[in-house]
C-alpha cells in the first residue's frame, strides 16, 4: 500500500502560469480523497505530480516516504494510476481490449491472466461487449468509462480520477460510484477530482479545496460544506451541494448529503 | 427558427441508423434542453441538427433541416457556420489549431465572417468577459485547463452572435461558477432572439433556463413537452436522467411539511 | 480603434526575437525557395557550400536558432541522405573502382555523384528548416493573404502547414499516456528507442483523425468563406525589404538562364 505526501509543492509552466504555490498534503494509504476547487485551480496540475509526468519546480512529492524525483514515470505508473480527465488524451489503441491491456502488459502481466484483467477491467466498467470495437467508435461517455477500465487493469495501489463523472448519465454516475466503492473494499487509495458536489459529499470521506494553487480547506464534507464555511467555499467559485443548501435554509446544520439531512430533520422534529 | 423534419441518419459506414424520425422545431429566442442516457444519439442529433452531419462528416440522412425556413440540404460547412454554432462535447475538438493566444482563438469566428477589426475586437472582449476568462486572454490555447477549455470554445461561439446555436454538454467540465455564467449567457443569447438547443446532464441548469425539454433514448424522441412537466416526469430515472435536486429533495423530504417553494427558492 | 487597441492587437503577432525572425515572412520564404534552386542548379560543390556557407549560415547564427536548425536538418535528411548515398555509391557506373562489398563496385564516380548530391541537400533542408524555425506559419498565411492569396487556399496552407505541429503535439499526449502506463521511455538510448515503436502507429492513425477535427473545427468557426478577411495584426515588412525580393529573383532567373543556356561557367 502506497501513502503520499506532498511537501511545499510548487509548479510553475513553462510560460509562466504558477499553477501550484506550495501545497503540503498526507494522504495515508486506503484513503478516499476528493479534490474540489474552480477550473484553473491547479487541481490536474496536483495530481499529474503524482505519477510524475510533472515534476515539481519546488518542493518534494513522497510516495512511502520516499522522493520520486528519481524514479521514472514508467516506474511510478505500477503505483499510481491516473484516469485523464479528457478520455481523448489517453486513448490511442485501434481496440478497445488493446487499450486496456496496454497497462497490464507493461508491468509484465501475460496470458491467461492478462485475458482476466482485462476482462475484469471491461466488466466493472460495463464495456465487456465492447472489446473489439475501435474506440473511436464509441460514444465520448463510453470512452470516459475506457479510459478508466485501462487503469484500473492495472490494479496501482493509488487510482486518480480526474473529473470521472463529466458525460455520464445517472447510470454511469452509479458505476463510477460503485468502482470507487469496491476500490476502498480492496483498501486502494482513491483520490478523485470532481466539480459534482453531490457525488463528492455523498462518496468521500476527505475533501481537499483549492483555490488559485493552494489548498484553503481540509476536511469531512460535514465540516468543508458547512454552513459557516459557506464564504470559503464561495470564495473558490463553488456552492455546497444541494442538501448542505437546504440544511443551512432550515438551521439544521451541516447535512452534506440527502441523507444526512433527513437523518437531520428527523432529530429536528423531536 | 431551427426544423428537423422527419430525419433519420446513419453514420458512414454503418448498417443501423442512431436517429429515426426526429422531428424539432426551435423558435426564435427560445432554449430548448435536450436530454437521455448515453449513447442514446444525443451528440448525433447536435451534429445533425448543425448540419455538419452530413455536410462535412458524411453520413446518410432522411428527412431535412431547414433554418428559417430555407432548406439547407448541399450547403457547404461554412456556409452552415454562418447559420449555426455548435459546440463538440470536448472543446479540445472546437480549437482552431491555428491561433497562439486564446484572444485570436475567440476572434477567428468574427475575423472568418469578415467584420472590420474593431468590431472583431469588441466581439471577442465582449465573449471573453461574458464568461469571465478576460484574464486569460493572452494564454495558449494548447495550455489551457480542461474547464478553461470549454469556457474559451463557447466564447468562441458566442463571438460570431450566432442566430441558432446547437451545445453538446457546454458546462460538463465547468465549476459551479462556469455553469452559472453559461447559463446567463446562454439566457442573455436567447433574448436577443437566438434559437438554442442544449444537451446537458445538469438538470439544475436546464431548469429554468429551457422553455421545452425533450428527451431521447434509443435515437427516438420519448417525451417532449414543457421544461417543468419534463423534469418531474417520474419516468425520467428510468431513461437515465436525474431530476434536478429541486425536485429529488422535494420528492424525498415529502410529508414532512416543508414548503416546497422554499427548497426551489434556496437551490435557485 | 484606440492606439491601445492597436498596440494590444499588434502584440499578438508571432515574436520576433531576432532581427532575421523580423524580416517579413515573404522574404524569408523566398530566400528559402532562391537558395534552394539555386543550390540545385549551379551543381557542384562550391556553389552550394557557399550559398550554405555565406548565407544559411550566418543567417541562422544572426537568428540565434543554428542549433535547432543543424538538428532539424540532421533528422529531417539522415534517411534520405543515406539511402542516396548507398544507392549512388554503388549503384552508379564508372571506370575507377574505389572498393568493393559484396556485389558492389564503388566508384569514383558514385562516390562524387552522392558528395554533389550531398551538398545540395544540406543546402536545401537548411535553407527551409531555417525558414521554418524562424516563421510560424500563422505568420506566413496571414501575410500571403494580406497580399491577396484568397482565403480558401489561406485555409488549405493553415491546414497543411499545421498539420506537423499538431503531429509533434499528438505524440507527446500519445506519449504522456503510455509513460502513465507504465511504458518506459526515459533512460538508456535502448529504452528511448524501444519507447518510439508503440508510439508509430497511434501518432499516424489519430493524425488522420485530427487532420478531420481541425477542419472541423475551421469549417464551424465560417474558416474558407469567400470575401476578404480583415487580420488583427500584420507582419513586419521594412521598405527595403521588396526591393531585395526582386534582387533575390532576378538573381535566380540569371542562374537559371545561364544553366540552361550553357552559359553558366564550371565550376567544381
Amino acid at each position: 500500500m502506497t501513502a503520499i505526501a506532498l511537501a511545499g509543492l510548487v509548479h510553475v509552466y513553462p510560460e509562466g502560469t504558477r499553477a501550484l504555490d506550495g501545497v503540503d498534503l498526507e494522504i495515508p494509504a486506503g484513503q478516499r480523497l476528493a479534490i474540489i476547487g474552480q477550473n484553473g485551480s491547479g487541481k490536474t496540475t496536483l495530481v499529474r505530480h503524482l505519477n510524475g509526468l510533472l515534476r515539481p519546480t519546488e518542493g518534494r512529492v513522497l510516495l512511502d516516504g520516499r522522493d520520486i524525483r528519481s524514479l521514472r514515470v514508467a516506474h511510478l505508473a505500477r503505483q499510481v494510476g491516473l484516469v485523464f480527465q479528457n478520455p481523448d488524451r489517453q486513448i490511442f489503441a485501434g481496440r478497445v481490449r488493446a487499450e486496456v491491456a496496454f497497462g497490464p502488459r507493461n508491468m509484465g502481466v501475460r496470458g491467461a491472466e492478462l485475458d482476466r484483467v482485462v476482462g475484469d477491467a471491461l466488466t466493472a466498467v460495463g464495456l465487456a461487449g465492447q472489446a473489439d470495437t475501435n474506440p473511436y467508435d464509441l460514444g465520448y461517455s463510453r470512452r470516459k468509462l475506457l479510459a478508466l477500465a485501462s487503469i484500473l487493469a492495472m490494479r496501482t495501489p493509488v487510482v486518480v480520477l480526474d473529473e470521472p463523472t463529466t458525460g455520464q448519465d445517472a447510470r454511469g454516475v452509479a458505476r463510477v460510484q460503485a468502482i470507487v466503492a469496491a476500490l476502498t473494499a480492496e483498501g486502494r487509495t482513491v483520490i478523485a477530482i470532481s466539480h459534482d458536489m453531490e457525488f463528492v459529499a455523498e462518496q468521500f470521506p476527505r475533501v481537499v479545496v483549492m483555490r488559485d494553487g493552494r489548498i484553503v480547506d481540509d476536511g469531512p464534507p460535514g465540516a468543508v460544506f458547512a454552513p459557516e464555511r459557506v464564504g470559503l467555499l464561495a470564495s473558490t467559485g463553488l456552492v455546497p451541494p444541494p442538501a448542505a443548501r437546504i440544511g443551512a435554509r432550515l438551521g439544521l446544520g451541516a447535512t452534506p448529503t440527502e441523507h444526512a439531512l433527513l437523518a437531520a430533520l428527523r432529530t429536528h422534529r423531536r | 427558427m431551427l426544423e428537423l423534419h422527419r430525419v433519420s441518419y446513419r453514420y458512414a459506414g454503418y448498417a443501423t441508423a442512431v436517429l429515426h424520425d426526429i422531428e424539432l422545431t426551435i423558435a426564435d429566442g427560445e432554449i430548448v434542453g435536450l436530454v437521455g442516457p448515453n449513447e442514446a444519439g444525443k451528440s448525433t442529433l447536435c451534429l445533425v441538427a448543425s448540419g455538419l452531419a452530413p455536410a462535412s462528416i458524411g453520413g446518410a440522412l432522411s428527412g431535412s433541416l431547414s433554418i428559417d425556413g430555407e432548406l439547407m440540404a448541399g450547403r457547404p460547412p461554412h456556409e452552415l457556420a454562418e447559420r449555426v454554432a455548435i459546440g463538440f462535447q470536448n472543446p479540445d475538438t472546437q480549437l482552431s489549431g491555428v491561433t497562439a493566444t486564446v484572444f485570436e482563438e475567440v476572434a477567428l469566428g468574427p475575423m472568418n465572417l469578415g467584420l472590420p477589426v474593431a468590431e472583431t475586437l469588441a466581439r471577442t472582449r465582449e465573449a471573453l468577459a461574458t464568461l469571465g476568462i478576460e484574464d486569460i486572454a493572452e494564454r495558449s490555447p494548447n495550455r489551457l485547463s480542461g474547464g478553461q477549455g470549454q469556457l474559451v470554445a463557447l466564447a468562441s461561439l458566442l463571438a460570431m452572435h450566432p442566430r441558432h446555436v446547437v451545445l453538446d454538454e457546454p458546462t460538463a467540465q465547468l465549476d459551479p461558477e462556469g455553469t452559472r455564467l453559461v447559463g446567463e449567457a446562454l439566457r442573455a443569447l436567447a433574448a436577443t432572439g437566438t434559437a438554442l438547443l442544449v444537451t446537458e446532464h445538469k438538470t439544475d441548469l436546464l431548469d429554468g433556463l429551457c422553455q421545452r425539454i425533450i428527451v431521447i433514448d434509443g435515437g427516438r424522441i420519448v417525451l417532449d413537452g414543457p421544461a417543468g412537466d419534463v423534469l418531474a416526469d417520474e419516468r425520467l430515472p428510468g431513461w437515465g436522467v436525474e431530476p434536478p435536486s429541486r425536485i429529488r429533495l422535494a420528492r424525498a423530504m415529502a410529508g414532512r411539511g416543508l414548503d416546497l417553494d422554499l427548497i426551489a427558492g434556496t437551490l435557485r | 480603434m484606440s492606439e491601445a487597441d492597436v498596440a494590444f492587437l499588434q502584440r499578438l503577432a508571432p515574436p520576433t526575437p531576432s532581427s532575421y525572425h523580423r524580416l517579413n515572412p515573404f522574404t524569408k520564404a523566398l530566400a528559402a525557395v532562391a537558395e534552394s534552386i539555386a543550390a540545385f542548379v549551379i551543381g557542384g560543390y562550391v556553389g552550394p557550400l557557399a550559398i550554405f556557407g555565406l548565407a544559411v549560415l550566418p543567417a541562422a547564427a544572426m537568428a540565434g536558432v543554428l542549433r535547432r536548425l543543424v538538428r532539424v536538418s540532421v533528422v529531417l535528411t539522415l534517411p534520405i541522405a543515406i539511402s542516396v548515398v548507398l544507392i549512388s555509391v554503388f549503384t552508379r557506373a564508372g571506370s575507377t573502382v574505389l572498393f568493393t562489398v559484396g556485389p558492389f563496385d564503388a566508384t569514383v564516380e558514385g562516390v562524387d555523384f552522392a558528395g554533389q548530391v550531398l551538398v545540395r541537400l544540406i543546402t536545401l533542408s537548411t535553407a527551409i528548416g531555417l525558414f521554418g524555425l524562424t516563421t510560424e506559419p500563422r505568420a506566413f498565411v496571414f501575410d500571403l493573404e494580406r497580399r491577396g492569396l484568397s482565403p480558401q487556399l489561406a485555409f488549405a496552407a493553415t491546414a497543411t502547414l499545421e498539420a506537423i505541429p499538431a503531429m509533434l503535439e499528438r505524440a507527446k499526449v500519445i506519449q504522456a499516456a503510455q509513460r502513465a502506463r507504465g511504458l518506459d521511455t526515459e533512460g538508456r538510448i535502448a529504452d528511448r528507442l524501444r519507447g518510439v515503436l508503440p508510439l508509430v502507429g497511434p501518432v499516424v492513425l489519430s493524425s488522420l483523425t485530427e487532420v478531420e477535427e481541425r477542419t472541423l473545427a475551421l469549417e464551424v468557426r465560417a474558416f474558407g468563406r469567400r470575401g476578404r478577411r480583415h487580420l488583427l495584426w500584420t507582419m513586419p515588412e521594412a521598405t527595403w525589404e521588396a526591393p531585395l525580393r526582386w534582387v533575390l529573383l532576378a538573381v535566380l532567373v540569371v542562374i537559371v538562364a545561364a544553366r540552361l543556356t550553357g552559359a553558366w561557367p564550371a565550376i567544381p
